[in-house]
């Protein structure tokens, strides 16, 4: 007997511990819908890298893309050594262009954009919850707890992955208890390798939804590598059909 | 005939000072051809059976998953080795292959690096290629034995160069970052314990693991196989013919999973067919598949296609929009798979999916196909089978992806580019022998000839303008001597062969000399060591050295064409000889 109201105190104390606490893949739809881009985007990504022991490496690029066929376009226009290269990635097809051939080369999606650690597959939207589910706990139930991230209070959240073709199958998610905003993320190799820190530095407002505008990388394998993205200039007016054609990015390269 | 041999030799002899000189000249041009043949064909010998060999294999099977030539993998390990054994039956070992670059980082130092995944069983090699292992990897420490030692955490081998450059030493700890087969980051700790001088430059890249530890670390099942390398016997005989054997073993069945369909509460048994995407196989689908469904597919989604049969959408009501989900036995360990579709099209009667089939995209097919590989894949017998008559028969989609023979190194770059390219979504195996995966080796081995052979060309066309002169002046000085023979009888044709003979003696005995000489270039030539470590030339060297390799067709080749030419050139000066009169040659004096 004593038994029995041990376990229904112990399980009326973890409900209350949990009483207050959304589900994992509640917060992963909207952080989804927070990101999904209904709307054509342009704008303009400067892209900073720091590798250990050697100097900043800057790249500018002007970013087209539409979600609704998959497609994207990117054009570099900066360091000169990198202007007028240029990706297209249009449905299930990704090709590299190079400006001093005026070769347009098939790619796979993992390759690196400019020589950088950004990956074709960066630029696509995807959809967390077809990548990811809630990481359970001994007890069964998601692993989630309230947080604080400085002073802002915060849900922290643990995903894993149940597709194969993830590039981390762990992540940890740190995300604002007022509305869904991601601030902190943690990537985790298939060994449970912590492998990058991704913050959240800068905001802007778009359709009554907070995007990120700045974000620090930080290498967590090789230490001194950090990685920092800025993105400004965003436009979300419809984008022409002709915007996702080899042409026009031979046009936009000259 | 004997006669004129005896009269040709004593001529020959006669004017030794002339036939020196004149042989010396053969000699020297006959030395240069075959020791520039030799070098040529030993660069290129060196390069196979140093290099290519462990590279490629003398026959290789290579598998290539979503596109990505890094991603060599096939799902069905035991059925692929058994096809490979049954059609090379003299095969010595079958070695597994991967390479996966990686960022390594050691004590305090980082480097790029290529993982290699290897069998240091040494046990089933013969001694040549033990012989030629060691040269490879010449020890400073640790040995084989260490890679496979499960006591370690996945122990590796490296070159010294390599180890400097991560500042480790045996026994450390090196941490490298990659991605696996699946496209996930992978971090793991590989501990040192085997350090080794390389004999090329090329070795000094590789961190070598066993290949078991590699492929778990790289996340391959335990049915899974990477690239085999085949090692046969005679490899300059055999590889491509086993190579082409094994190709027309490999032709793939029909992909099929066949399985319990269920959509809005009925179940059926049912097949599900790969439509293969590329805009080649959509064309050919084009003009036979009609589609009645409420809405449809157009040209945009048509690689999303999931088209159910007539039969399904009379007999059980399926609908464009409804999912259905599919359950099979898998091949493997009494596994149950599940998978779903949604349907969005429904076929028209008439176009061949006559049964209860659904044409399934290839990217949603494989991605299940491949996850559990079904137990009914290569059957023939199930609830649908197209007829191979069918003309949509050619846009359903294999088992694996068969890639027609690569000829050349062209043909394999090119086929690289088409995998990027066409983006199949089933496993394309190629199967090629080293000498046509590098048959660049063997392009450069015949310019170099080639270019050899335009200069000794060359240097023939200046020799025989001095065969020519030497048998004017010959004749000229035994015009009286002809005028006697053909006075005793001597036939035309007798004079016009024994100077042929003679020309032929000269150049036979020249042309062995050349030969000689060669032969003792070569050896010579072949006992100087080189220093060049750092060089790429120096995987042309074996052991720091020159190799030859003289060939017994091309020399006899060579010594043929010699006094072929000779003998041609002589032919016109001996046949004016014949011409001459007997009483105006007995006249001439000078």
């Amino acid at each position: 007997m004593s038994v029995k109201i041990l376990t229904i105190t112990l399980f009326c104390l973890v409900a209350s511990l949990f009483a207050g606490m959304p589900r994992v893949e509640k917060l992963l739809g909207d952080i989804d819908e927070l990101y999904e881009m209904a709307d054509d985007v342009k704008a303009t990504v400067y892209l900073t890298q720091q590798k250990s022991g050697q100097g900043a490496k800057k790249l500018e690029m002007t970013y087209y893309r539409r979600d609704s066929d998959k497609s994207f376009l990117i054009v570099m226009t900066g360091p000169e050594s990198e202007k007028g290269n240029g990706y297209l990635r249009v449905g299930d097809n990704f090709w590299m262009y190079r400006r001093n051939t005026r070769m347009f080369q098939h790619i796979n999606r993992d390759e690196s954009i400019g020589g950088s650690d950004a990956r074709g597959d960066d630029f696509e939207g995807k959809l967390l919850t077809e990548q990811y589910e809630p990481a359970k706990g001994s007890d069964g139930n998601d692993v989630i707890s309230e947080d604080t991230l400085g002073k802002i209070p915060v849900y922290r959240f643990e995903i894993v992955a149940k597709v194969k073709d993830v590039d981390y199958p762990k992540k940890i998610y740190w995300v604002r208890r007022d509305q869904t905003v991601v601030l902190k993320e943690a990537s985790y190799s298939a060994s449970g390798t912590l492998m990058q820190t991704a913050y959240a530095l800068s905001f802007t407002e778009i359709r009554r939804h907070l995007i990120p505008v700045k974000s620090l990388y930080i290498d967590e394998f090789e230490k001194g590598n950090k990685t920092i993205l800025e993105i400004t200039g965003i436009v979300t007016d419809k984008l022409s059909d002709e915007v996702f054609t080899k042409a026009y990015l031979e046009n936009l390269s000259k | 005939m004997n006669f004129l041999f005896t009269i040709s030799l004593r001529n020959l002899l006669r004017q030794k000072r002339r036939s020196i000189l004149l042989g010396t000249a053969i000699t020297f041009g006959t030395a240069i051809l075959v020791l520039a043949n030799a070098f040529a064909h030993g660069i290129s010998e060196v390069i196979f059976d140093e290099i290519i060999s462990y590279t490629s294999g003398h026959v290789s099977v290579s598998f290539t998953k979503g596109g990505n030539s890094f991603n060599q993998v096939f799902h069905d390990g035991d059925r692929m080795m058994a096809i490979v054994k049954e059609r090379v039956p003299r095969v010595k070992h079958i070695d597994e292959t991967i390479g996966i670059f990686a960022r390594a980082i050691g004590n305090g130092k980082a480097d790029n690096v290529m993982l290699i995944g290897m069998d240091p069983d040494t046990s089933v090699i013969d001694e040549k290629e033990k012989k030629k292992l060691e040269k490879n990897f010449r020890l400073v420490e640790g040995d084989f034995g260490t890679l496979g030692d499960t006591t370690v955490e996945n122990p590796v081998g490296l070159a010294v160069d390599k180890a400097r450059a991560l500042n480790v030493k045996c026994n450390d700890v090196i941490r490298v970052r990659f991605t696996d087969l699946n496209g996930r980051t992978q971090a793991v700790r590989l501990t040192v314990t085997m350090i080794f001088k390389p004999s090329n430059v090329f070795m000094s890249y590789p961190v070598f693991l066993h290949i078991k530890t590699l492929k778990r670390l790289a996340g391959y099942g335990p049915r899974d196989i990477a690239a085999l390398y085949l090692t046969i016997d005679n490899p300059k005989r055999d590889a491509k013919r086993f190579a082409d054997s094994l190709h027309a073993g490999l032709k793939p069945s029909l992909a099929v999973i066949d399985g319990e369909l269920t959509a809005h509460g009925f179940s059926t048994d049912a097949t599900l067919l790969a439509l293969k995407t590329d805009s080649i196989s959509l064309a050919s689908a084009d003009s036979v598949l009609r589609y009645t469904a409420r809405t449809l597919i157009d040209t945009a989604n048509r690689r999303q296609s999931v088209i159910a049969s007539p039969l399904l959408a009379s007999r059980f009501g399926i609908r464009p929009g409804d999912t259905c989900r599919i359950r099979y036995n898998g091949r493997f360990d009494s596994l149950t798979a599940s998978a779903a579709f949604v349907v969005t099209a429904i076929a028209d009667s008439g176009c061949g999916l006559d049964g209860a089939t659904i044409l399934v995209n290839e990217k949603d097919f494989y991605r299940t196909f491949y996850d559990v590989w079904p137990a009914s894949a290569a059957s023939d017998s199930g609830p649908f089978r197209p007829d191979t008559s069918l003309a949509l028969y050619r846009a359903l989609g294999g088992e694996w992806l068969l890639a027609p023979r690569s000829k050349t190194t062209h043909d394999v770059m090119k086929r690289y580019r088409e995998i990027a390219q066409m983006g199949w979504k089933a496993i394309v195996v190629d199967v090629g022998s080293m000498y046509e995966t590098a048959s660049m080796v063997l392009n450069v081995e015949y310019a170099l000839n080639l270019i050899t052979f335009a200069f000794v060309l060359l240097l023939f066309f200046i020799i025989l303008i001095g065969v020519v002169n030497t048998l004017r002046m010959t004749i000229r000085e035994r015009t009286r001597e002809i005028g006697t023979m053909r006075a005793i009888g001597m036939q035309r044709n007798d004079v016009r062969n024994s100077f042929l003979i003679e020309t032929g003696l000269l150049a036979l005995i020249s042309a062995i000399a050349g030969i000689v000489v060669a032969f003792a270039a070569m050896w010579g030539l072949s006992r100087i060591t080189f220093r060049m470590d750092d060089n790429p030339l120096a995987m042309m060297l074996v052991e720091g050295r020159l190799s030859f390799a003289p060939t017994v067709p091309a020399i006899v080749f060579f010594v043929i064409l010699i006094v072929a030419i000779a003998m041609i050139t002589a032919y016109f000066p001996a046949k004016r000889a014949a011409r001459l009169a007997a009483a105006d040659a007995l006249r001439h004096f000078e």
